[in-house]
């Protein structure tokens, strides 16, 4: 009973220090570095204009990000490129989908335009 | 080593949390991010076609309900749900992609098993027509074929009858033929005959004879044999006289094998005279028979 009791407060000492270092010492420049890849991949697979609310949203979040990483404010720096990365792939992931039904729209087009032709042979 | 053998404590120590509270903490992002969650969770492309990005979903909405669970405020629970949402939109997405790219592979084979069937199709119908056509062809041929044998069927009969016009011609021209509008006429004058008899001599039965060669060799040419006298004595007898000697020819003509049925007869008297009647020359010539001789298969004009 004793032992589990000291092994709760143990652990509950390193949950804390361990969100602490995590918000107080990580500078944050990676997570923005790695949000600015995400929102230029999805940029570079035309989400700009299959996805504009998401690449509008995932670059205004960029922009914010950036400017909290100049103020020092690491935490909010963090919080902003996550959401920017979030954004940047449901963005990217909206893109090819919609790249892909267009295709899919296309082809089943074809097929009925071939059909008819031929019902037209066949006759 | 140590986190693994720490998390019961950590699950006992947010159970301890939640119990103090009144209750966990939600917000309205949340329980939409949850509903989301659900809906692609039900979704079989999802499983089908995006299950890495699904577990990553799951773990971020997970991380989501733990801060909730924990009560942290409600800026971080919503950080936390919106990064979940996200994610779980990006999962539908990606299932979406691969939902519509795999329909265009399976649309391409269709596509390509339908372009197959109607060049199938065309090649079946231009072989048809090609079989038609050369049908066409050979029906041309042979009614081709057809016209030609006909032509030279009727350039052969032309030339037979020319070959037999030519014999009759030369067969007639032993009994002094005419040729006429009506026909062919062979005249028998007087001296044939005996003075006021309708009986042939000897050289009337040879040109009867000769006349008879003649139609057994043109089977289809029929005779009109007409009879004529000068104008001496009574016209009644001379009709008579004209007709018997008309009759004296057919029967003669019968004798030698002739059908009577081509072999028709006019006894005319002192009519149509060839000379006057003043002299005794002309009136022989005026006491004849004459002998119309039909074309192939048709029939004597009049008269007239």
């Amino acid at each position: 009973m004793t032992t589990s009791m000291t092994k709760m407060m143990i652990a509950g000492a390193v949950v804390l220090l361990a969100a602490g270092c995590s918000s107080m010492k990580t500078p944050a420049t990676a997570d923005v570095a790695v949000s600015r890849a995400a929102v230029e991949s999805a940029a570079g697979s035309g989400a700009a204009e299959l996805a504009p609310q998401e690449m509008s949203s995932a670059r205004e979040k960029m922009m914010r990000a950036n400017q909290a990483l100049a103020a020092k404010d690491y935490p909010l720096a963090r919080d902003l490129a996550a959401q920017a990365q979030a954004d940047a792939k449901l963005a990217q992931s909206k893109a090819g989908s919609a790249k892909a039904t267009t295709a899919a729209d296309e082809i089943n087009e074809n097929i009925r335009v071939l059909r008819e032709e031929l019902d037209r042979v066949a006759k | 080593m140590f986190m693994k053998k720490s998390t019961p404590a950590l699950i006992a120590i947010a159970v301890l949390v939640a119990a103090c509270s009144s209750a966990p903490t939600t917000t309205s992002l949340l329980d939409q991010t949850r509903s989301d969650y659900l809906a692609a969770q039900n979704n079989p492309a999802v499983a089908t076609y995006a299950q890495a990005e699904f577990r990553q979903a799951s773990a971020a909405l997970e991380r989501a309900n733990t801060a909730a669970t924990k009560q942290e405020s409600l800026d971080a629970v919503d950080k936390l749900a919106y990064l979940a949402k996200q994610s779980i939109a990006t999962a539908q997405e990606v299932a979406k992609r691969k939902a519509a790219e795999a329909d265009v592979a399976n649309a391409g084979k269709q596509r390509d098993q339908i372009r197959l069937d109607v060049r199938t199709q065309e090649a079946n119908t231009a072989k048809q027509q090609a079989e038609a056509a050369q049908q066409q062809a050979l029906a041309a041929t042979a009614v081709a074929q057809n016209a030609q044998a006909q032509a030279q069927n009727a350039e052969a009969a032309t030339r037979d009858a020319q070959a037999r016009a030519a014999a009759l011609e030369a067969q007639l021209s032993d009994l002094a033929a005419k040729k006429t509008e009506r026909g062919i006429i062979i005249t028998l004058g007087d001296v044939l005959f005996g003075t006021d008899q309708a009986r042939l001599t000897a050289d009337g039965t040879n040109t009867a004879r000769k006349l008879a060669d003649v139609l057994s060799k043109n089977p289809r040419r029929t005779v009109l044999i007409e009879g004529f006298t000068d104008s001496t004595g009574g016209s009644a007898h001379n009709l008579e006289l004209s007709q018997r000697r008309a009759e004296a020819v057919a029967a003669a003509l019968v004798e030698m094998g002739i059908g009577r049925e081509r072999i028709a007869t006019r006894g005319y008297g002192e009519a149509y005279p060839v000379a006057g009647n003043s002299a005794a020359a002309e009136r022989q010539l005026n006491r004849r028979v004459e002998i119309v001789l039909s074309e192939e298969g048709a029939a004597i004009p009049a008269r007239r």
